[in-house]
C-alpha cells in the first residue's frame, strides 16, 4: 500500500469541481428550519435547547454590548461542531483540517474584536498590553511580549483547530491500518488495536466537540477584553 | 502536508465565509423566539373574578 497518510487531507475534487463545497454545505442540512408552531418536532426542540445552552454559556461573561455577537458566535460554534462531527464519519472529508478555512474564520473575527476594542475603548484595550504591577525595568520587554502574544492569537486559533483535527484523523487512520494489516497474521494483537481504535474514536468525538467550543470560547474571551 | 497547502485556497476561504454568513446564520435565526415587547401594553387582560351562577 503505497499511500501517504496525509492524502486524506487533500481537498477532494471531482471533474475539477472542489468537493469541499459539499462538505461545507452539509451541516446546514442538519438544521431544519422550525415552523411557526409553539411545539415543533423533537429534533427542533433538541436543537433549540442546545442553541440556547451555548448562547447562554457564551454570553454569560460578556456585557450588554457584547451580546450583539450572540448570533455570530453561536452559529460559528454550531458550524464548527457539525463539520467536526461529520468529518468523523468514515470516508468523509473534514474542511476544518484545512488551514485555509480555519485561518479564514479566525483572522477576521479576531481582527473584529481587536478593532472594536481600539475604536470603543482605546486606552483600556492598549492597557491590556501591560499587566498591572509590573516592575519598571521589565516594562519594555513585557510590552513587546504582550504585543507578540496579541498578534499571534489568530494564528494560534487557526492552527489549534487544524492541528487537533489533523492529529486525530491521522491517529485513527494509523491505528485502523494497523488493525487491518495485523488481522491475518496476529489476530489477538489486531483485536487489541481495534479496542484502541474504539477508544480513540470516542476520544476524537470529544475532541471534535471540545475544539469547536474552544475556538468560540477563545474568541469570546478576546471579545470580553475589548468590549 | 496537503492541508497546509491546499490548492483552492481562496475558494475555501470564500466558501466557508459564504456558507457561514448566508446559510448558517439565517438557519439559526429561525430558532430565535422573540421576546415580548416591553414598551407596549399586554393585550391579554388580567382576568376578573367571576362568580359561579349556581353557587
Amino acid at each position: 500500500m503505497n499511500l501517504s497518510f496525509f492524502d486524506q487531507f487533500a481537498s477532494p475534487q471531482l471533474l475539477g469541481i472542489p468537493l469541499i463545497l459539499l462538505s461545507l454545505l452539509f451541516p446546514t442540512l442538519l438544521l431544519p428550519s422550525p415552523n411557526n408552531r409553539w411545539i415543533n418536532n423533537r429534533l427542533s426542540t433538541l436543537q433549540l435547547w442546545f442553541l440556547q445552552l451555548i448562547t447562554k454559556q457564551l454570553m454569560m461573561p460578556l456585557n450588554k454590548a457584547g451580546h450583539k455577537w450572540a448570533l455570530i458566535l453561536t452559529s460559528l460554534m454550531t458550524f464548527l461542531l457539525l463539520i467536526n462531527l461529520l468529518g468523523l464519519l468514515p470516508y468523509t472529508f473534514t474542511p476544518t483540517t484545512q488551514l485555509s478555512m480555519n485561518m479564514a474564520l479566525a483572522f477576521p473575527l479576531w481582527l473584529a474584536t481587536l478593532l472594536t476594542g481600539l475604536r470603543n475603548q482605546p486606552s483600556i484595550s492598549l492597557g491590556h498590553l501591560l499587566p498591572e504591577g509590573t516592575p519598571t525595568p521589565l516594562i519594555p520587554a513585557l510590552i513587546l511580549i504582550e504585543t507578540t502574544s496579541l498578534l499571534i492569537r489568530p494564528l494560534a486559533l487557526g492552527v489549534r483547530l487544524t492541528a487537533n483535527l489533523t492529529a486525530g484523523h491521522l491517529l485513527i487512520q494509523l491505528i485502523s491500518t494497523a488493525t487491518l494489516a495485523l488481522l491475518p497474521t496476529m489476530p489477538t494483537i489486531s483485536v487489541l488495536t481495534a479496542t484502541v481504535l474504539l477508544l480513540l474514536t470516542i476520544l476524537e468525538l470529544a475532541v471534535a466537540m471540545i475544539q469547536a467550543y474552544v475556538f468560540v470560547l477563545l474568541l469570546s474571551l478576546y471579545l470580553q477584553e475589548n468590549i | 502536508m496537503p492541508q497546509l497547502n491546499p490548492n483552492p485556497w481562496l475558494f475555501i476561504m470564500f466558501m466557508s465565509w459564504t456558507v457561514f454568513l448566508f446559510l448558517m446564520q439565517p438557519k439559526l435565526t429561525s430558532f430565535i423566539s422573540t421576546n415580548s415587547p416591553s414598551n407596549k401594553n399586554k393585550t391579554t387582560l388580567t382576568p376578573t373574578p367571576w362568580t359561579w351562577p349556581w353557587t
